[in-house]
């Protein structure tokens, strides 16, 4: 089996750039909390040339680069960049795994590995499938390495090899033992992709420092009193041994500088939901710099919805607002989209009414990944609106009217007159065949909702004579009764009519009832 | 001989065209190759759309006005049943709150093919035509306003902007109402008058409505034209 890792070492700041694109080229500062005593934790190229150093508080690095630009870590942030990288995974193999949380100086990083078996007949070679890992992830806004191997673990010290600049020595040292590495492999350095061959992992290993096998720190304090540097130096002591003096720690270690396979495969992806979120350093309290930040979020969630072949459907947005509380919305979006102008604007009307009752501290915006709609069109059949242009328009209608009140009509499985449903507009997949039209003109029936009641006059229990807002005077023709009843199980829902057909004399013709659990006379529709 | 001269000088022809084009100004138009007459949302109904030329303009807005039980809703949904059985979506935005899916069915509409808008008021019904027009892709867009407050609830000018919205969709944009509202912005007007109703055998059973619809407003062709419509009842019709 073969195993791809994709790193990104530094997580924080990655994903504050992924957020802040902007930010990139300049002295940035990542910084674990709010105050000058706050202490920097990561850091940009740009301000490492200009002399910051990780673990100084935020006064001493601007002292030292006044220009520098300083963030705070942000958890949502670095835990949608993580997501990130697992979806560029997912987008190019189907067994992916996010690999466990690191401590001590890997504390930073972010890896997850793919089944890269079989990806040679795709890509050409595995060499060519490390170059589109990394180049998908570097698309998504993740500059990522990626290395292949036989095992998650030495996959994975071979991509720490190369964010940390130690390949050039590794290599070096095994082209010196062995003088067989190949040609390409200058590419795979520009490309920040490595592939080891099974027969030539061993090699690979042995030069390495024990340290990227990230020893306890009690353990690497021992090793380092033995004197062992290298991982050739580890795989050469008696295992046995060596775990008898350093206790059953030392066993992870050994399995990695062995390069021992795995046991337990890579699980398949099932997940669809996407979140994206962010901290936000300042509370927002307007609608309009709000909807900069969704647009941003928006933009993220799309392009690792793209990724995966998926498009966007229902929003759950999640508001943190100042002094505590949450605010927490489901947005409907009634044609599934990608477009993230379109999801703005959805967004947007559903932030107007009703406003967020407090500023706005976070945001967490997550969604069901919707497959891309594949309904193609028909030459025979009127186009219809786009799905993008029909999900705001809906969306904005449900603003203006309700929500509850648009949508499609359909029939109700229910006796009772007033009965009516909508269920939620989507455009019709397929051409279904109509109905057929009947040979005649119909009288429509107009619903009067509520039913508007009636002074009526029935001597012998027909009526006679009406007053109400719709019609008035004699009657001067007249069918019925029907009765309809239901609902008799519940005291509160039971109902009985007796509906009659009445044409007033003033040239109306309605639909008459009287409610026999009330006794009231009402008008429920109108013959139009 | 002498020689030939032309019959008048360019130059002072060119200043007397140049005159000429200024006095008049307006009222010249650049020369256009003639305009197809608008495509038809038949009704479905013959003696209407034989008085409409096919049915209402695509394009345009029209209204379809009368007392109650004069055929309005009769008329709106055998619009709805045509646009829908040809595969068209249709919207009804609807401020009177009386859309009857029944009935819908009964006239042979599909109702999957409709956007329903409840609207609350008539601003919102306005708003959402609005909204529906910017859509596009709505070929039929029904307004029932019958029975609204329309006073105070929209501006004049609402109408014009509705109809050159309704242009620029290409979309045939029908307002019911009990009385016109749209003036001079509506291409046609239909005014239904209700007739009579037929009771019919003991005990009685209403069978049909006998209406009339008169052409009480039309750019093209004259106004003025009527006809009968018998509209049978749902259950004795089948």
């Amino acid at each position: 089996m073969r195993i791809a890792c994709l790193l990104a070492a530094d997580l924080p700041l990655t994903a504050v750039l992924r957020a802040q694109p902007e930010l990139a080229g300049l002295p940035l500062a990542i910084v674990s909390g709010v105050g000058p005593r706050a202490q920097v934790i990561a850091i940009s190229a740009e301000a490492a040339r200009a002399g910051v150093r990780p673990a100084v508080s935020v006064v001493h690095a601007r002292s030292i680069c006044p220009a520098l630009r300083v963030r705070v870590a942000s958890p949502a942030l670095e835990r949608a960049a993580c997501e990130t990288l697992l979806d560029v995974a997912r987008s190019l193999s189907p067994r992916v795994a996010v690999a466990p949380p690191r401590s001590g100086v890997y504390a930073a990083e972010a890896a997850v590995f793919l089944d890269a078996s079989g990806v040679g007949s795709l890509f050409r070679s595995e060499q060519g499938f490390a170059a589109a890992l990394t180049a998908r992830a570097c698309g998504a806004g993740i500059p990522a390495v990626a290395a292949v191997a036989s095992s998650r673990g030495v996959s994975l010290l071979a991509a720490r090899c190369i964010a940390r600049g130690l390949l050039q020595t590794a290599q070096t040292a095994q082209s010196a033992a062995e003088g067989s590495r190949a040609a390409g492999d200058n590419s795979a350095l520009q490309d920040a992709a490595l592939v080891l061959a099974p027969a030539e992992e061993a090699t690979f290993l042995d030069p390495l420092p024990i340290d990227l096998l990230d020893p306890e720190d009690g353990l690497a304090e021992a090793l380092t009193r033995f004197g062992i540097r290298r991982v050739g130096e580890l795989t050469r002591l008696p295992q046995r041994s060596l775990v008898t003096r350093l206790g059953p720690g030392v066993r992870r270690l050994l399995a990695l500088a062995h390069g021992e396979k795995d046991t337990v495969p890579l699980p398949g992806a099932v997940e669809t939901r996407v979140e994206e979120g962010v901290d936000l350093e300042w509370p927002i309290e307007n609608l309009e710099p709000l909807s900069f930040v969704l647009r941003g979020l928006l933009a993220r969630l799309a392009e690792r919805l793209e990724l995966r072949g998926l498009v966007c459907g229902d929003l759950d947005l999640e508001l943190r607002l100042a002094g505590g509380g949450c605010d927490t919305r489901r947005i409907g979006v009634s044609a599934p989209s990608g477009d993230p102008r379109t999801l703005l604007g959805v967004l947007r009307l559903a932030l107007e009414h009703p406003l967020p009752r407090a500023p706005v501290e976070g945001i967490a915006l997550a969604t069901e990944g919707r497959p891309v709609r594949t309904d193609q069109l028909d030459l025979f059949r009127p186009a219809g609106p786009t799905p993008s242009a029909l999900g705001r328009t809906l969306a904005e209608l449900e603003a203006l009217c309700g929500s509850e009140r648009v949508g499609a009509p359909h029939l109700v499985d229910d006796p009772h007159p007033d009965a009516f449903a909508q269920s939620p507009f989507a455009l019709p997949g397929h051409t279904r065949k109509a109905a057929p039209r009947p040979g005649v003109a119909i009288a429509a029936l107009r619903a009067l909702r509520p039913p508007v009641p009636a002074e009526v006059r029935a001597p012998r229990g027909r009526p006679e004579w009406i007053r109400s807002a719709v019609a008035n005077g004699p009657i001067v023709g007249l069918a019925g009764p029907w009765r309809t009843t239901g609902g008799w199980w519940s005291r509160e829902r039971r109902f009985a009519f007796d509906s009659f057909d009445a044409r007033t004399e003033d040239g109306n013709v309605i639909r008459l009832r009287f409610d026999l659990v009330q006794g009231l006379w009402q008008v429920d529709a109108v013959y139009d | 001989m002498p020689p030939l001269r032309p019959a008048f000088s360019t130059s002072v022809d060119s200043s007397r065209l140049e005159r000429l084009l200024r006095d008049l100004g307006p009222q010249i138009r650049r020369g256009a190759p003639p305009a197809l007459p608008p495509p038809r949302c038949p009704t479905g109904i013959a003696a209407i759309d034989g008085l409409l030329g096919g049915g209402f303009p695509c394009g345009h807005l029209s209204e379809v006005v009368g007392a109650a039980s004069s055929g309005r809703t009769a008329l709106a949904l055998g619009l709805l049943a045509e646009a829908t059985r040809a595969g068209e979506i249709a919207a009804v935005v609807d401020a009177a709150d009386a859309f009857d899916a029944a009935s819908a069915v009964a006239a042979g509409a599909a109702l999957e093919r409709v956007l329903w808008v409840r609207a609350p008021h008539v601003r919102a019904a306005l708003r959402s035509v609005e909204r529906l027009l910017e859509a596009r892709g709505f070929p039929l867009i029904l307004v029932d306003l019958v029975g609204c407050e329309i006073r105070d609830a929209c501006n004049p000018t609402a109408w014009s902007r509705l109809a050159r919205a309704a242009a620029g969709a290409q979309a045939a944009l029908v307002l019911l109402a009990g009385r016109r509202l749209a003036g001079t912005s509506a291409e046609l007007a239909l005014k239904m008058q209700p007739s009579r109703a037929c009771f019919v055998g003991t005990p009685a059973l209403l069978e049909e409505l006998e209406v009339r619809a008169v052409l009480a407003r039309t750019r093209s062709g004259a106004a003025g034209r009527a006809a009968s419509v018998r509209l049978h009842v749902l259950g004795s019709a089948a």
